[in-house]
């Protein structure tokens, strides 16, 4: 770094009466802070001595004015001694293990020597040891009499937030802060050790303060208000505030007041000091500024978003920046970004004057700063800056300029800048684009890179950065240029593609009976500016005429050959020999999110820049052809025979009959009740079914008679703009709408609107839509309509809030991960190794096939379709080559290469260059040292998570089985709950009983948990026999599958008596029970008769064609010895219960299989690697840890990052106690100081050192 | 507990044998050094599991021995994963 000596790191401590004496420059006394003249008075609080902030004025202390005054610090003397609340805690730990006469922890001497070693021991092998502090701490606080002078102990108790009172038999007593800070000081320095206090920076009698350090007054300015008035800083106040209190309690001592008198102001200046350092502390009133505002006090600048952490050091305002309103131009390149002529005017690059680039600069140190192309600034070798605006005499000024100067010069064309469009959810938010100087004011870029940044152009606002120094520039263009970032990390396929109407222009250009005249191809080959031959045209007569895929081919490479599917009919595409054979080009061939597209294919296989090229081509194309075309949407669009509608009525008219048909059922109590459900919940669950079937079909008929011509259909089948969902919601019917995905029921009593009558169920009355938006809403369907929309709404606005929440917790946690040189990810800070190979095979997804490696297939094809065939290879041959490339590749791709070449026997020379291929192209996807791919993971499962639902209590099946599904899941997945809010288990049978309904049926019994409750039908007491007669339901015993036996065996233990003909349980009351018999049906109630603790359901499923049990609520253990369960299958999605019965690495394997699970049920693809990271780190510690505050963060060593992420004053205070040292190592750290972080570029270091030569 | 079938011998359940169990072993004094070296770290760098865990109990292993790993892998078809019995 720099070559002044540079922070090693940060040691924390509690500074002593001594130092804060010895920093102070001045003792403050005066509560009065500026006298009539206004002048600020001597041994105030706006001490001169401290520091100035007028202009003007020069520093006391050091002579300096405001700008190069550093402050300096002043102090009050507090007459007597006060707690500092944010130890409060840590004082009442320490009184209590330590004895209250000697001051010796109280614990017997051999016990103190063993701890000592042990902890010696642990520190040594950096093995956590808060446990063992724990365990000293509470062995002493319980101990009643002091082992070293026999003192007997007093019970202490703490009255938040900072009195101590002592519990004696004659009552409690409070104790003073003196006598309190007496007792510390009696503790000696061995055993603060064992209590985990660093003695040597922070002895406990510190934290009870007879001296209060007074920051300089730039910790906390005054601003003077237009009407003149001076207006103080919080702290100020409440330095006065402190200072008012500590003289009169002065003077109150002096004149030698009653003690009560003195007790109360010790208080009120207790008070003081507490809110001075918290004003939101447990316990006490906060303090206000007069207008009744709360007082931001010292805790409060540090805490939370607006905190100094969050907002002045982990994230800074920055110079060279722009923002304004966005707008779309595909006429620039995918990787510029159009810049308004008056942004490029006040932006600067510093440009280093050289021989070669003199006269340009010249130039432009003549046009001045006004004038465009121009220089704002030029810095002259000695260092001195000139401001060009205020220069008389340019031209001067440009004849003196020569090699060594440097010119801060106006923005051009090609200057490489950062473009970011918020929330940056990951990498792809930020990417460099070079500059293009256009007239007018919004911010210009290619519609192609509108999906990376999630921007469109209703008015949204981006950013721009200009990277000043050389360095930084390269690294813009070489790795965060648009060409760099097609292809998304999350799932490695592009995230770069042609979106909306060039899809649609695309499609209508390809397809067959597109022809085009020579004029037509002329423009469309101006626009690409072609150069080259032109194809022979596809007809000849009358006129000449070329098809859309002849120009269309002529954007691909000549030797391109691929196959692929488009969207439109999803039939093939094929391209041979860099022409397009067959097929129409749409979102399956160029679009984003498509992996093994086109576009795909010609960034891994040509390279980033043929791949940007062909974007900005086919956007251009696209773009010039719809033009010429023509592309509208009207409600003729939407047309469809008249026949289908009336068709549509009579689809309706038949859903109509079967709800009138099932409503009779319910309400006569016929409706068949799967289990777990309410006659209400399954009657509403067939409505949706009759009425969603009626939808469907309603759809069909629409999607088999609009006109495949019509731009609606066009651009839904192109992947252009809206589904076919849409359509039908135009065309045929809008559909339900819900609330909570129910339909809607809120609003009066027992109906919705006054409109219906009450408990109407009718699909009309619930919310359902007859009207297509075409023939319009009737006012009732537009009402239930903006329900349903706003409900859509908060969900939206929910989810965003929780989703970004938990990608602040992923971003945290892993922040630190990067790939070492040997290929292992390290965390930064403590370079502990998280995986031995990033993603279990080293490869990076951005540089992958859809997550593999290489597509095997794919190098096959092409290698056969170049090399000319022969007398295929021996297998003998083929092995022998595998053998040898067995120690490049790994077990999966060598497996696949396998089968591959023995599918296709390719001749010797084929498979030569087949292997070859194959391993050039698997070296080429491994990802590369440095890269932060814990970040990079972090954002890939954050930034779906907008997408994922909300609120699914999902019901699989027809209402089987409840379960907490998408981003509920997998927060609850990331948070490591104890228990899952809904525990399923999946359990496979062994053969015998997998093949056997009856069997499988009866085991599922034989788990669930049943207990007497679960049977009763009715119970009575029969007084004249004394007994409680307990009625138990016959079709509840066989739904459980409960026998006599059962039953008997239940009630052992019991007084109690089963008849099984009247299927009565008797239980003999006695006088206790008669009197309380509530509590004897309680106990009865709760008896198990079968079945298995905490499983509350065990259903039969069939599974492809075995036989599975799956249970609501979970216990591995038992279930596991079940005879006839399959345990080497059986899993539940309990992850502690599978660390505790299997242990950590299948608690692993089964955090990525629930977070997979999750992820592909909600139709998110996302890369295996990032989720295997994000187990391997919730794991590496031995146990399931939590991605937060309590789990993976609390495992950072540095107090800055911890206090960084949450929580911050007590983890400082915290530091300050232990005498933590920091050594600025994480990124988070580092950040925070300003140093470059040690992942990626900033990695690199020398290994030899030049002092000694080695 | 559960009523025992007559029919079907009860199994002794082996947690090496479940599907989310990968191979675990223990390395030799020997190869740990060897491992220790080849990636430079101490042993607190590599990636814990407790003594109490259920399959460092079954292989009877102390604080301080290195377990290797056989994962299952969906990308690299088998990967070697290391971990230092360390901890409470």
């Amino acid at each position: 770094m720099s070559s002044a000596a540079s922070v090693a790191g940060i040691r924390f401590g509690i500074l002593s009466p001594d130092l804060i004496r010895k920093m102070s420059v001045a003792e403050i006394i005066s509560p009065d802070t500026y006298d009539e003249d206004g002048l600020p008075i001597p041994t105030s609080v706006m001490d001169p001595r401290l520091g100035t902030l007028e202009p003007g004025q020069r520093c006391k202390t050091c002579g300096n004015t405001y700008l190069g005054c550093p402050g300096h610090f002043g102090r009050i003397e507090l007459p007597v001694p006060v707690i500092h609340v944010g130890f409060a805690k840590t004082i009442y730990e320490l009184l209590k293990s330590t004895c209250r006469s000697c001051g010796r922890i109280l614990l017997p001497e051999d016990e103190c020597k063993k701890y000592h070693a042990e902890l010696e021991r642990l520190r040594a092998n950096n093995l956590p040891f808060k446990n063992l502090i724990y365990k000293i701490k509470q062995k002493a606080m319980n101990t009643q009499v002091c082992p070293h002078c026999g003192e007997k102990q007093l019970k202490l108790e703490l009255e938040k937030p900072t009195s101590f009172s002592e519990m004696s038999e004659s009552g409690s007593t409070k104790l003073n802060p003196s006598t309190v800070r007496a007792r510390l000081e009696r503790i000696p320095d061995e055993d603060l050790v064992l209590l985990d206090i660093n003695p040597q920076t922070s002895r406990p009698e510190w934290m009870v303060l007879t001296v209060l350090p007074v920051p300089p007054v730039y910790v906390r300015p005054s601003i003077t208000l237009e009407s003149g008035y001076r207006s103080e800083d919080d702290l100020t106040h409440k330095l006065v505030d402190i200072l008012r209190v500590t003289q009169r309690l002065r003077e109150n001592i002096r004149a030698g007041s009653p003690s009560p008198v003195i007790e109360e102001l010790s208080d009120l200046l207790q008070y003081h000091v507490t809110t001075y350092f918290n004003n939101e502390a447990v316990g006490v009133v906060p303090a206000k500024h007069r207008s009744g505002r709360i007082l931001k006090t010292l805790a409060q600048r540090l805490k939370g978003k607006e905190g100094r952490f969050r907002l002045n050091l982990s994230g800074k305002r920055v110079d060279f920046s722009a923002r304004t309103v966005i707008s779309p131009d595909p006429n620039i390149r995918v990787n510029e970004v159009g810049v308004p002529l008056e942004v490029a005017m006040q932006l600067t690059v510093a440009e280093r004057v050289t021989a070669w680039n003199l006269e340009k600069m010249r130039m432009l140190v003549r046009n001045g700063s006004d004038k465009y192309p121009g220089a704002k600034y030029i810095i002259r070798p000695d260092g001195k800056r000139v401001r060009l605006k205020f220069v008389a005499n340019l031209e001067e000024l440009a004849t003196a300029l020569e090699p060594g100067y440097v010119v801060e010069r106006h923005l051009q064309d090609g200057d490489i800048v950062l473009f970011n469009r918020q929330p940056s959810l990951h990498r792809m938010s930020i990417m460099a684009h070079y500059v293009r100087v256009l007239p007018y004011k919004t911010l210009r870029l290619n519609p192609a890179v509108c999906t990376p940044y999630n921007a469109d152009f209703d008015g949204d606002e981006m950013n721009l950065h200009v990277p000043q120094s050389e360095e930084a520039q390269t690294e813009a263009r070489e790795l965060l240029v648009v060409e760099n970032n097609i292809i998304s990390p999350r799932y490695g396929a592009p995230i770069i593609g042609v979106i909306r109407d060039f899809l649609t222009s695309l499609y209508l250009l390809t397809r067959d009976e597109t022809k085009l005249t020579k004029s037509e191809l002329a423009m469309l080959l101006a626009a690409i500016k072609y150069k080259g031959p032109i194809p022979p045209p596809a007809v000849k007569d009358p006129e000449p005429m070329w098809t859309g895929k002849q120009v269309f081919s002529l954007l691909l490479p000549k030797d391109f050959n691929h196959i692929t599917k488009s969207s439109f009919t999803n039939t093939e595409v094929v391209v041979k020999n860099g022409q397009l054979i067959s097929g129409v080009i749409d979102k399956g061939s160029v679009g984003v999110e498509k992996a093994n597209s086109i576009l795909h294919r010609l960034a891994r296989d040509y390279g980033p820049d043929v791949a940007r090229q062909f974007l900005d081509n086919v956007v251009r194309l696209a773009n010039t052809f719809i033009e010429l075309k023509g592309f509208s949407f009207a409600v003729d669009d939407l047309y469809v025979p008249d026949q289908i509608h009336s068709d549509i009525e009579q689809i309706f008219k038949k859903s109509e009959n079967e709800f009138s048909k099932l409503l009779a059922q319910y309400q006569s109590g016929e409706v068949e009740i799967p289990p777990g459900m309410t006659a209400e919940q399954a009657f509403e669950a067939d409505v949706l079914k009759i009425l969603s079937e009626a939808r469907d079909s309603a759809g069909k008929l629409i999607r088999s008679r609009i006109s495949q011509n019509s731009s609606a259909f066009i651009m839904a089948k192109t992947g252009a703009r809206g589904t076919m969902l849409n359509l039908d919601q135009m065309i045929a019917v809008v559909g339900q709408q819900s609330v909570r995905r129910e339909r809607v029921h809120r609003g009066y009593r027992r109906r919705v609107l006054s409109f219906f009558k009450q408990d109407d169920l009718s699909p009309r009355a619930r919310g359902f839509v007859y009207n297509s938006f075409v023939s319009g809403l009737d006012p009732l369907e537009f009402f239930f309509h903006a329900v349903g929309g706003r409900d859509g709404l908060v969900d939206t606005a929910v989810r965003t809030q929780q989703s970004g929440y938990m990608q602040r917790r992923l971003i945290n946690a892993l922040e630190s991960l990067y790939i070492d040189y040997d290929g292992t990810v390290r965390t930064a800070d403590e370079g502990r190794i998280i995986q031995f190979a990033y993603g279990e095979d080293g490869v990076d997804p951005a540089k992958s096939d859809h997550g593999k490696a290489v597509t095997v297939s794919n190098i096959v094809n092409s290698v056969l379709a170049t090399t000319p065939s022969g007398k295929p290879a021996t297998q003998e041959y083929i092995e022998q080559k595998l053998q040898q490339a067995s120690q490049r590749l790994n077990k999966k791709i060598l497996e696949e290469l396998r089968a591959e070449l023995g599918k296709t026997n390719p001749p010797r020379e084929a498979v030569d260059k087949i292997v070859e291929e194959v391993v050039s192209k698997y070296n080429a996807s491994l990802a590369e040292p440095g890269d932060a791919v814990g970040v990079v993971t972090a954002q890939s499962i954050g930034e779906p998570g907008t997408q994922l639902t909300l609120r699914t209590f999902h019901f699989a099946g027809v209402g089987e089985q409840s379960i907490l599904k998408g981003l509920p899941r997998l927060i609850e997945i990331v948070d490591a709950r104890r228990t899952p809010t809904t525990p399923i288990m999946y359990i496979p049978l062994t053969p015998e009983y997998a093949s056997n309904l009856a069997k499988a049926r009866k085991l599922a019994k034989q788990i669930q948990h049943t207990t007497i409750g679960d049977l009763i039908s009715e119970m009575l007491v029969n007084y004249k026999r004394g007994t409680l007669e307990v009625q138990l339901d016959a079709k509840s015993l066989e739904e459980h599958g409960v026998t006599k036996r059962d039953i008997e065996k239940a009630l052992k233990g019991v007084e109690a008596e089963y008849d099984e003909e009247k299927r009565v349980i008797s239980v003999k009351l006695d006088e206790e029970g008669l009197m309380d018999i509530a509590r004897v049906r309680e106990r009865i109630s709760s008896i198990k008769v079968k079945g298995i603790r905490r499983i509350k359901k065990a259903t039969v499923f069939k599974e492809k064609d075995e036989y599975v049990i799956r249970t609501e609520g979970s216990n591995l253990r038992e279930v596991m010895e079940v005879p006839g369960v399959d345990w080497r299958r059986v899993k539940t999605n309990d992850i502690y219960e599978i660390a505790e019965v299997f242990g950590i690495e299948a608690a692993r394997n089964a955090i990525v299989e629930e977070a997979k699970a999750v992820l592909e049920d909600q139709g998110l693809d996302v890369d295996i690697r990032h989720l295997l990271l994000l187990a391997d780190m919730m794991t590496v510690s031995g146990s399931v840890k939590q991605i937060g505050r309590h789990g993976v963060v609390k495992l950072k060593s540095s107090v800055l990052a911890r206090a960084a992420y949450e929580i911050s004053v007590q983890t400082l205070l915290e530091a300050a106690a232990r005498g933590e040292v920091d050594s600025l190592k994480g990124n988070v750290e580092r950040i925070l100081i300003g140093r470059e972080i040690q992942v990626g570029t900033g990695m690199v270091t020398l290994l030899m050192s030049h002092e000694k030569g080695e | 507990m559960v009523k025992k079938e007559k029919t079907v011998e009860k199994e002794v359940v082996d947690i090496t044998e479940h599907v989310l169990v990968p191979k675990h072993e223990v390395l030799s004094p020997e190869e740990a050094e060897e491992l220790l070296r080849r990636y430079g770290v101490s042993r607190d760098k590599l990636p814990y599991i407790h003594p109490s865990d259920p399959m460092v109990k079954r292989l009877k292993a102390k604080t301080g021995d290195i377990i290797k790993i056989t994962r299952r892998s969906e990308t690299a078809g088998e990967a070697v994963y290391y971990r230092v019995v360390w901890g409470e």
